[in-house]
């Protein structure tokens, strides 16, 4: 019993770090391409905009919320009001963008903290609607930022910002969205109560905390960091479009649970998140370098095996909860 | 007793967990038609004993004898073979299935794959009526009976089973006291009939009604087995501390200060209505009412986690309106919930991040929140109230009901309240953290807090309280000081007897 608990103590903090470790050990045997600055900073670079959806889901999760199916239609939307603005001026165009992420996280966060809607249920009824109101309003016509403007030049040019010099801005905005992550959940009031809510709503209720104010604060994080990276991603594909941020959702949770987050809320780390968004980039990029003979693992057979990874994880985090009478007895 | 065949017999029946020998060499024998009651403090092993006769456990040491017969208990299903049923303290009812669904459930009567209806009402009415419940419409779905009623099906359920011995572990723990009247009468026809019954309790008042003979257990180990004539109730408590228990209810200093937190005329409509009343300084003030009468409604809403329709509220000469229950703890006005597990603290979180929850907002700086702040507040809560173990890092979840109890009271002391709203501070605690938790309570009074003591426990309302209102049907109908209030008077005026109130 004591053994268990130790060891799933262990498992959440540091164990998406031993397969960090592990993966990256694999790579190196796999292919001495693999080992490079430019393969590297690569693979981050394609999930750094997923390592900004996790960690805003990350407090979705922590408060035992599951996640936000919506994450696909805010990125979209953001990304499409952002070039939308632009003739308004670049800041303009990220205000508003964001401003969409805001505005999405408070509709979302008052219907589940407030009216006690089911998570799931609700922020998949608010991709629907989100996704049609793109195809609606839009007529299904994608928006391009106009390159003949100073403004629209820039919002081009944002994804591949380089601060430095070298560190792409994604990666820069990852790692700073990470840290001050990491800070609010660990080091504020607003993390303690979103712990004590994520780890048992009752008592937080007859605690004193305002429950259902701390539960829109983490749908208003989630969705203004889905916002930043749906920006992000429109400025890379250079089209504002209602397919922008499919599949980040699904992604993003598989992240925070390969990070050691349960989806039962209370428990996991930033950190950790950011793990498990690093072993998510080392599984693609080791899975893009498998080749035997004629075999190469292809994007289908990709989502099969994170599909899996997901299931194994889910599994066996559960079942360790349960034997180590960590479920709530 | 003219039949003494014996319906259970342990010999010598020892369980150890790595570390720890739960129980130690335990004989025990439950004669057929006796209720015989099991008591010790939390940890004194009597839940792991009752496992080992369930069938729980296939590593225990010692012999079982059920009706003269060896009998090895390795699987639960050994344990229904022959023909012990338990009756859980956490009720095991589905909820949205019917009454009869439930006591049926598993062997519903049934003719080629379909449930045969008029067989399942006619069998399900039969167990009911055996209980009590015959009133009851089989089809009723569980989830909307009370919890007096789900524990009686409970019991119907385990009886389906032609059960000779039923164990039955704190039955009356969520019960009020004429529900529990109701529950003795069946348990005392199923005596009659022949049944051994085993019954886990901590209210000794309650084991002196109903049982037979009473085994003490503590430390593993079982002290003895006395028939219930000839032991006393403190007597009974020694035996399960291991020593004198000099006063079960600790001395007040009894000061009266002037009048502190005022309440006139608050409404609740359908709750409670027009109640007022005033607690001074260093005064614990007792709330007398059977479950329902609307104490803990009327107790939710003086802190602002219920609305309140009219009145007012006063604490110190200040007039207090709380927007929400947060606003009432910053103002001092706390509650302290009777539903631990649910309500009052997070089992999954450690001692310290329990004990320092309501308090997020004193040890944040610039919105950053430190628990190191609170520390030397934490240490001396824990040596106040002898938490064991004093481990910070303890996981709550993993104390006795007793020391979690404690930590739920360390949390509210915490805050460091001027009104403190208890309600059933002790319930489900054993008699050690009982004590220790009445000398708290009556250190935080006696500090000049004002304390509002809401108990079914009748002995600690009276023996606690300086004074005691009594509720009936949401009304307060009535006061006593502490000279005029024994048990029997506070029952009978929480009945609804008026009279008792003037006697």
């Amino acid at each position: 019993m004591k053994g268990k608990e130790r060891l799933h103590g262990i498992l959440n903090t540091l164990g998406v770090y031993v397969l960090v470790l592990a993966l990256f050990a694999v790579g190196c045997l796999l292919s001495q391409e693999f080992f490079t600055e430019k393969n590297l900073l690569n693979t981050l670079g394609a999930v750094a905009l997923l390592g900004i959806v996790a960690v805003g889901v990350a407090f979705v999760t922590y408060s035992q919320h599951y996640l936000d199916l919506s994450i696909p239609g805010i990125m979209a939307l953001s990304g499409i009001i952002a070039v939308s603005a632009l003739p308004y001026g670049f800041m303009a165009s990220l205000t508003a963008g964001i401003a969409v992420g805001v505005t999405i996280g408070l509709v979302n966060g008052l219907v589940v903290g407030y009216l006690r809607l089911n998570p799931i249920i609700w922020t998949l009824a608010m991709m629907s609607v989100l996704s049609g109101v793109i195809r609606k309003v839009y007529a299904g016509r994608q928006v391009y930022p106009d390159e003949a403007t100073a403004a629209g030049r820039a919002f081009l040019d944002l994804y591949h910002t380089e601060i430095f010099g070298w560190l792409p801005l994604p990666i820069a905005l990852l790692a700073f969205i990470a840290a001050a992550g990491t800070v609010i959940m660990w080091k504020s009031g607003f993390g303690a109560r979103l712990k004590l809510t994520g780890s048992s709503y009752e008592v937080a209720r007859m605690t004193g905390v305002h429950v259902p104010r701390t539960v829109m604060t983490a749908f208003v994080i989630c969705s203004v960091s889905s916002s930043i990276a749906g920006i992000l991603l429109t400025s890379f594909n250079r089209v504002g479009a209602q397919y922008i941020g499919k599949g980040y959702d699904f992604d993003a949770i598989t992240a925070v649970v390969i990070g050691g987050m349960t989806l039962t809320g209370g428990r996991g780390s930033v950190p950790g998140v950011v793990g498990g968004v690093i072993v998510i980039a080392l599984l693609n990029n080791i899975m893009s370098l498998v080749k035997i003979g004629d075999f190469t693992i292809g994007s289908f057979e990709k989502t099969i095996i994170q599909g899996a990874i997901f299931i194994l994880v889910v599994g066996i985090n559960s079942y360790v909860q349960r034997t180590s009478g960590l479920d709530d007895a | 007793m003219n039949d003494i065949g014996i319906a259970l017999e342990l010999k010598g029946v020892s369980k150890s967990y790595p570390g720890t020998l739960a129980v130690d060499r335990v004989d025990l024998a439950v004669r057929t038609g006796e209720v015989h009651a099991l008591i010790g403090e939390n940890g004194a092993g009597k839940s792991t004993l009752m496992k080992i006769i369930a069938g729980s456990f296939d590593d225990y040491t010692g012999e079982v004898f059920v009706g003269s017969k060896n009998i090895q208990l390795h699987t639960p299903a050994a344990a229904r073979a022959v023909g012990i049923a338990m009756i859980h303290q956490e009720l095991s009812l589905a909820a949205p299935l019917n009454i009869a669904e439930n006591i049926l459930a598993g062997r519903l009567p049934a003719r080629r794959g379909i449930v045969d209806r008029g067989l399942m009402l006619k069998d399900a009415r039969r167990w009911m009526g055996l209980v009590g419940l015959a009133n009851l419409d089989p089809l009723t779905a569980v989830e909307t009976i009370s919890p007096h009623e789900a524990q009686l099906v409970e019991i119907a359920k385990a009886l389906a089973n032609r059960p000779c011995i039923l164990v039955m572990d704190e039955p009356t723990s969520a019960l009020s006291r004429e529900e529990v009247q109701h529950l003795f009468t069946v348990i005392r026809r199923l005596r009659r009939d022949g049944l051994a019954i085993i019954y886990i309790s901590h209210h000794l008042p309650e084991i002196l009604e109903i049982a037979d003979r009473v085994t003490v257990m503590r430390d593993g180990r079982k002290v003895g087995t006395h028939s219930i004539p000839d032991v006393s109730e403190l007597q009974l408590a020694e035996m399960m501390i291991g020593g004198a228990v000099s006063d079960l209810y600790a001395k007040r200093r009894m000061q009266p200060f002037e009048e502190r937190f005022v309440v006139k005329g608050i409404t609740r409509y359908g709750f409670f209505h027009d109640v007022s009343f005033s607690i001074r300084a260093g005064e614990i003030l007792g709330l007398a009412g059977l479950s329902g009468s609307g104490r803990s409604e009327l107790a939710r809403s003086l802190c602002g986690i219920d609305p309140m329709d009219k009145g007012s509220i006063a604490l110190s000469g200040k007039p207090l309106r709380f927007r929400n229950y947060g606003h009432a703890v910053s103002e001092g006005v706390v509650y302290v919930p009777e539903d631990r597990k649910a309500q009052g603290i997070a089992l999954r979180l450690s001692v310290r991040e329990n004990a320092l929850s309501a308090i997020i907002p004193r040890h944040s700086l610039h919105g950053i929140y430190s628990a190191a702040r609170g520390s030397n507040l934490l240490q001396g809560l824990l040596r106040q109230l002898e938490i064991v173990p004093p481990d910070p890092k303890r996981i709550a979840g993993t104390l006795s009901g007793g020391n979690q109890q404690k930590v739920l009271l360390a949390k509210w002391f915490a805050t460091q309240p001027e009104v403190l709203v208890l309600d059933e501070p002790t319930r489900g605690v054993d008699v050690g953290a009982k004590v220790l938790i009445h000398k708290a309570i009556a250190e935080i009074a006696d500090s000049g807090k004002c304390v509002l003591l809401i108990s079914s426990d009748l002995p600690e309302l009276v023996g606690l309280s300086d004074r005691i209102i009594v509720m009936c049907k949401g009304h307060v109908i009535g006061e006593m000081d502490k000279a005029r209030a024994t048990e029997t008077s506070v029952l009978l005026a929480a009945n609804g007897e008026r009279g008792a109130l003037s006697a």
